[in-house]
């Protein structure tokens, strides 16, 4: 009881919220080894349920892949997150993608950034797991992830500490 | 200071996964490597800044290093792209 007011009280560096609607999973459960060993950096990933991309914090985004299957964001406070819509995607080369935000636009927590096909992008073949990386993990000392639950978009995923 | 440049042949250009390899070896060395492609510039150590050049097939990459390995480090960065991109 007095451990779970203390970790409230607790004022974290930066929190990332969750971007989609799903479960979240370890990176280790990413059937990719970029992602399962973490090679762009730590982070988690969401099984989504339904396929839109939300902003996980006020921020900017750095990038909207030509192929619109991920964007890369920093938050106000200079987390930099990658969100990669599912698998190998790349090679959709765009299809099944909408993206309604540039590379350079202003977000608040919670805009709509990407909307994705889930069916198609399945019946392609491709798994539609969706990893979100903290790139610049190594300015932190510790990144506490939130895994094994559902989560709705602006649940909290991770939370940053230098 | 060793500078090379290199065209990418890979169809899908530098993507996230490449981005992440190509960073991955960049921080083997203590070099400042910078890479510089079509007007934009950035350090070879940053995966945003890499990814976000959104380097992709045809485009010419200049690869500039500077340091105390710099010999090594543009080898190996020379190397790497050749095996990747």
């Amino acid at each position: 009881m007095f451990d779970f007011f203390k970790k409230k009280e607790k004022e974290y560096d930066d929190v990332i919220y969750a971007p989609l609607k799903g479960e979240a999973i370890e990176s280790a459960s990413v059937n990719d080894p970029t992602f399962a060993e973490e090679m762009l950096g730590k982070g988690m990933a969401i099984k989504p349920a339904e396929g839109k991309v939300y902003a996980p914090f006020d921020g900017t985004v750095a990038m909207v892949f030509d192929t619109k299957h991920a964007v890369s964001l920093v938050s106000d406070k200079g987390t930099e997150v990658l969100i990669h819509v599912g698998l190998d995607t790349v090679m959709l080369k765009g299809e099944h993608y909408t993206a309604h935000v540039e590379s350079g636009a202003i977000v608040k927590k919670g805009d709509l950034l990407l909307e994705f096909d889930m069916e198609a992008i399945a019946a392609a073949g491709y798994d539609t797991v969706t990893p979100v990386v903290v790139c610049n993990a190594d300015d932190y000392k510790d990144v506490i992830r939130t895994t094994g639950k559902q989560v709705e978009p602006g649940d909290v995923v991770m939370e940053l500490e230098k | 200071m060793q500078t090379f440049t290199y065209v990418i042949k890979d169809e899908l250009g530098i993507h996230a996964r490449p981005a992440g390899l190509l960073v991955k070896e960049a921080k083997q060395f203590t070099s400042t490597i910078t890479l510089e492609c079509g007007g934009k510039k950035a350090p070879a150590k940053g995966l945003m800044g890499v990814m976000g050049m959104a380097v992709k097939q045809g485009n010419e990459v200049t690869v500039t290093v500077e340091g105390e390995d710099e010999e090594a480090a543009a080898a190996a960065m020379k190397a790497f792209f050749e095996a990747n991109l």
